[in-house]
């Protein structure tokens, strides 16, 4: 039973991600005096890219094959596992178990990166695992500053303590350690440039360089689902007010979608304001964050 | 037939092929298949006795020796039946994997090599076995020299000579600490029995001297830093199937030994036991793993790997240790569980990815990283098996290590809880996210290591000519890989063993995970967190499910060849990102810990075609603790000896006078004035 309320979570979940790349992606338009793609925008890359043959190199093995598969699939089953639905149920949903997903999906993402044997593919592997490194710390750190107050790392118990709890100072705090965490995780600037095809700046776009057709919309498919599953999380977590209950699903559907839409618009905000940073800046970045959660948690 | 009869067969088996030390080369290839197959049958047995212990319970019997120290008893309890276990597994896929392997090293010295393999697998079950401190000395000293005649095989290349003299010195500084810790036991106990022994009846002085004994004995064994030198230098140059043993196996005798002491013979302690293992744990993994990740040589890539997963089971001994003191019998099960998962974990697939290793040696006759490549074309299979062994360290899920690892984590999770004081609890979560860390450093050495050795296209002519190994030792390979998945899908037989186990032990109570559905482990102690691996499982059918199907959306998906996108030039094996490169950002990060020295010779002949001369780049870091630890203790050392030298002038007549001059000190001595 838990497994398919899980499995129609992630897919409406899948479903939506798209859209939410859309919302960032006009709001930033907007910001800079463009009109922007249109909202679904998204949609239509993906679906052209599913219909499309690929090319791949001679050099790659299967392991470049398998990656678009396992990235997506990673992706996904840590959309089933965010704490959504607030039924109470959900003893698996361990936050461990949700981290090391995303991080199966990039290990193989970063193998598959090496596998075609050109500089870009390496160049945005590494740097990937670098960030990935600095993030790892700081990511469990602001998660346990919900975790240590609902004393579990079960993802539902995590949300249900957030729901009940008024704020306070160490939530201001652990909302700028994990909204820092966020930026960097999803590869948006002033860490990663989503936008760029430039050698010397991207990450995430230098590693899926080599891929094309149906393996590349599996993949941006998956990396807008992670990026929903992100801020899912931020919203869930760190920013759990006006809190409904479990009685009322419906406002607190609403109350959900409502907040998402915000995030992805201060995401907007964010990356419109500032630049993008040098990349051996980024791990002063991320001590903030750490610093910021150290902080939540002396504070409660 | 009942354990003990297992016992003495296993005994015979090894003891049998450790007399093919006396066969001489001629006969290499039959002592080959002879002595490894003893030792397989011996592994066999020491499973089969591990088995038949835990169904018919502990067992304990007079060993048939006559040394003067008494009656000495071989006692197999169900933590020394665990470590059977582990050593038979271990071992087991070691010495098949031997037959494939050791043929490099047919030749005149081929029976001694095979003979001490044995000795040395029959040494490390008489470490778990025995009960009595004077078999246990002898048993540990023998595994000790044996492993470093094994390490030292080689003995014509200068560096295995040295690496091998490091070890020896290094072993033996550890077994002076767990002698001492022994001995003290001894005397407050009056017995050389460890059923006697008793922590609880010596002082807190005297106990405090035991436990930081013990610890820094058994850590030395156990490759901890700061005392972890040795690993390093002397898994690499032994043979790989060795390597796979002392690695995988042999530093396990060294957590069963804190086992036995923290658990059995002191019991719970003052709450700094806990904190100091702790320290030294969480600098274990995180140095260790960083140096891993620095490192090209893909041997000693797994050495300082295991230096990092010793630190993840200590981390588990610390807040076991933690929680015993604290009287939170629950935590303290959930910890301890953490430690033996984790060691049984970790003899898998280290000795699994030792044996890829091992594999690849033998293949492309090349340990760097830097001149492998894609090798996943050449060598199909033991690419499979490495990336099964890299997954698995690298804790992803729904493999074994992700087990062991979110057990820690859990571990770790609940120390707050126990610990008073704001300062206390901070550095609880500062050790998650420092494991954390570890987390995604382990990751990034296995990229690399699988990344730069298997993908791409071959960087030397070597690693081009590379071809598969024989079946013989694909099969171990195989079957470790095997043994991987279903500890990870499966946890719930390992952890049921574990608890039983950890059951025979005061202080701690086990077995609290299992009290959930059949198809989770979930700590109902403190409602911390669960874990369900079918349910994780089946999410992920369904989502690859959703994934072939997407891309099946618009008929099957076709692929075109294309050459890899390198502005139009064609891509040669130079162009690939190299194992330094892959590295170079977290070695930037962490500079101040790794110090590293970077050194560009440009040469101004025009070499190179596209770049117009040829550049070489070295990079070497620098290792903190030999340069703040060991080198000042090798100065003091010499100027030691130089300072002896004075007095030891080589004249016969000086060293008479000396005899003379004592001799009149001690009889006026004795007079009293």
């Amino acid at each position: 039973m838990t497994m398919f309320i899980d499995a129609i979570q992630a897919l409406i979940l899948l479903m939506a991600a798209p859209l939410v790349v859309g919302v960032i992606k006009k709001a930033k338009a907007r910001l800079q005096n463009r009109r922007g793609p249109v909202l679904r925008q998204l949609y239509y890359d993906i679906l052209k890219l599913l219909a499309k043959d690929s090319v791949e190199s001679p050099t790659v093995s299967w392991i470049f094959r398998i990656t678009p598969y396992i990235y997506f699939t990673a992706a996904l089953a840590a959309a089933a596992f965010l704490p959504i639905w607030l039924y109470g149920g959900g003893f698996a949903n361990d936050l461990l178990v949700f981290i090391y997903l995303l991080a199966a999906g990039r290990f193989f993402l970063v193998l598959s990166s090496l596998d075609a044997g050109s500089a870009f593919g390496g160049m945005g592997g590494s740097r990937e695992m670098f960030i990935s490194v600095l993030v790892e710390p700081v990511l469990l750190l602001a998660m346990l500053t919900v975790a240590v107050r609902s004393g579990s790392t079960n993802l539902f118990a995590m949300a249900g303590t957030a729901m009940q709890e008024t704020f306070s100072l160490s939530y201001f705090f652990a909302a700028g350690a994990f909204f820092i965490v966020m930026l960097a995780e999803s590869g948006r600037i002033p860490v990663d440039n989503p936008d760029t095809h430039l050698e010397l700046t991207m990450i995430h776009e230098g590693m899926v360089l080599e891929y094309s057709g149906r393996p590349l919309g599996l993949i941006f498919w998956a990396a807008a689902l992670k990026q929903l599953i992100l801020i899912l999380l931020f919203v869930l977590l760190f920013v759990p007010w006006p809190s409904f209950g479990a009685g009322s699903l419906l406002l607190q559907g609403i109350s959900i979608v409502v907040k998402v839409v915000l995030v992805a618009v201060s995401l907007a905000v964010a990356e419109t304001v500032t630049n993008k940073m040098r990349l051996f800046k980024v791990p002063n970045f991320m001590a903030l964050s750490g610093l910021l959660s150290l902080l939540a948690l002396a504070a409660q | 037939m009942v354990a003990v009869d297992w016992y003495y067969l296993m005994f015979v088996f090894f003891f049998a092929g450790g007399l093919s030390v006396f066969f001489g080369g001629r006969h290499s290839g039959k002592i080959n298949y002879v002595a490894h197959g003893l030792a397989a049958l011996g592994c066999l047995a020491t499973i089969l006795c591990a088995i038949f212990v835990f169904r018919q319970g502990a067992l304990e019997f007079p060993l048939p020796l006559s040394l003067p120290f008494g009656v000495m008893t071989a006692r197999v309890d169900l933590l020394a039946a665990f470590f059977l276990l582990l050593i038979g597994v271990g071992g087991l896929a070691a010495s098949v994997y031997a037959m494939g392997y050791s043929k490099e090293y047919y030749g005149n010295r081929y029976g001694l090599m095979t003979g001490l393999f044995n000795v040395f697998l029959l040494s490390m079950v008489m470490v778990i076995t025995v009960s009595h401190v004077a078999a246990f000395v002898i048993a540990w000293e023998v595994m000790s020299i044996v492993s470093f005649l094994l390490v030292n095989f080689e003995y014509e290349k200068p560096a295995n000579t040295r690496a091998a003299f490091v070890y020896i010195v290094m072993t033996h500084v550890g077994t002076i600490f767990i002698i001492s810790a022994f001995l003290l036991l001894t005397v407050a106990a009056g017995s050389m029995d460890f059923i006697r022994f008793d922590g609880s009846a010596l002082s807190a002085t005297t106990r405090n001297i035991v436990f930081l004994c013990a610890f820094v004995g058994f850590g030395t064994k156990a490759g901890m830093i700061p005392l972890h030198i040795w690993l390093p230098q002397a898994h690499p140059v032994a043979p790989s199937h060795i390597s796979a043993l002392m690695s995988g196996v042999m530093i396990k005798t060294a957590i069963y030994g804190m086992c036995r002491f923290f658990l059995d013979f002191l019991g719970a302690g003052p709450v700094w036991w806990g904190g100091l293992i702790l320290a030294i744990a969480i600098l274990s993994c995180v140095l260790g793993v960083l140096y891993a990740l620095m490192e090209n040589d893909l041997k000693r890539l797994l050495a300082y790997s295991s230096v990092e997963n010793i630190g993840i089971m200590l981390l588990g001994i610390g807040s076991g240790m933690i929680f015993m003191s604290k009287g939170e019998p629950l935590m303290a099960g959930l910890s301890w569980s953490a430690v033996l998962y984790h060691a049984f974990n970790h003899a898998v697939f280290k000795s699994l990815l030792f044996m890829g290793a091992g594999a690849v040696l033998q293949s492309t006759h090349t340990k760097d990283i830097e001149r492998l490549g894609g090798l996943i074309k050449k060598m199909p299979y033991t690419a499979v098996f490495f990336l099964v062994g890299a997954a698995t360290i690298a804790a992803l899920p729904p493999l074994n290590g992700f087990i062991s690892e979110w057990l820690t984590f859990q571990a770790l999770f609940l120390l707050p809880q126990a610990v008073s004081g704001v300062a206390a609890k901070l550095a609880g979560m500062v050790l998650i996210a420092l494991l954390g860390l570890t987390g995604a450093l382990a990751a990034a050495c296995f990229v690399k290591a699988f990344g730069i050795a298997f993908l791409a296209k071959p960087r030397s002519l070597r690693a081009e000519n590379a071809q598969e190994v024989s079946y013989i030792m694909l099969a171990p390979m195989a079957g470790l890989a095997v043994l991987c998945v279903l500890l990870g899908v499966w946890p719930q037989g390992m952890i049921t063993l574990i608890s039983s186990v950890l059951a025979d032990f005061s202080g701690l109570h086990a077995g609290e995970l299992l009290s959930a559905n059949w198809y989770s482990i979930a700590f109902t102690g403190a409602n911390a967190g669960g874990l369900s691996i079918p349910l994780t499982i089946g999410i992920l059918l369904i989502g690859v499910l959703i994934a072939v199907g997407l891309s099946h959306l618009y008929g099957s998906p076709r692929t075109i060849k294309g050459e890899t996108w390198t502005c139009g030039i064609v891509p040669t094996s130079h162009m690939q990102y190299t194992a330094t490169g892959f590295s170079g950002p977290i070695r930037r990060v962490f500079h101040s810990v790794l110090r590293p020295q970077r050194e560009t010779i440009v040469d101004e002949i025009d070499t190179n075609h596209y770049f117009g001369r040829r550049l070489s780049y070295q990079v070497a870091i620098t290792y903190v603790f030999n340069d703040m630890v060991y080198r000042p203790i090798n100065r003091t050392i010499l100027l030691t000896a130089r300072f002896m030298k004075t007095i030891q002038a080589g004249s016969l007549q000086l060293y008479i006078g000396y005899i003379m001059a004592v001799t009149v000190l001690v009889l006026i001595w004795n007079a009293g004035w």
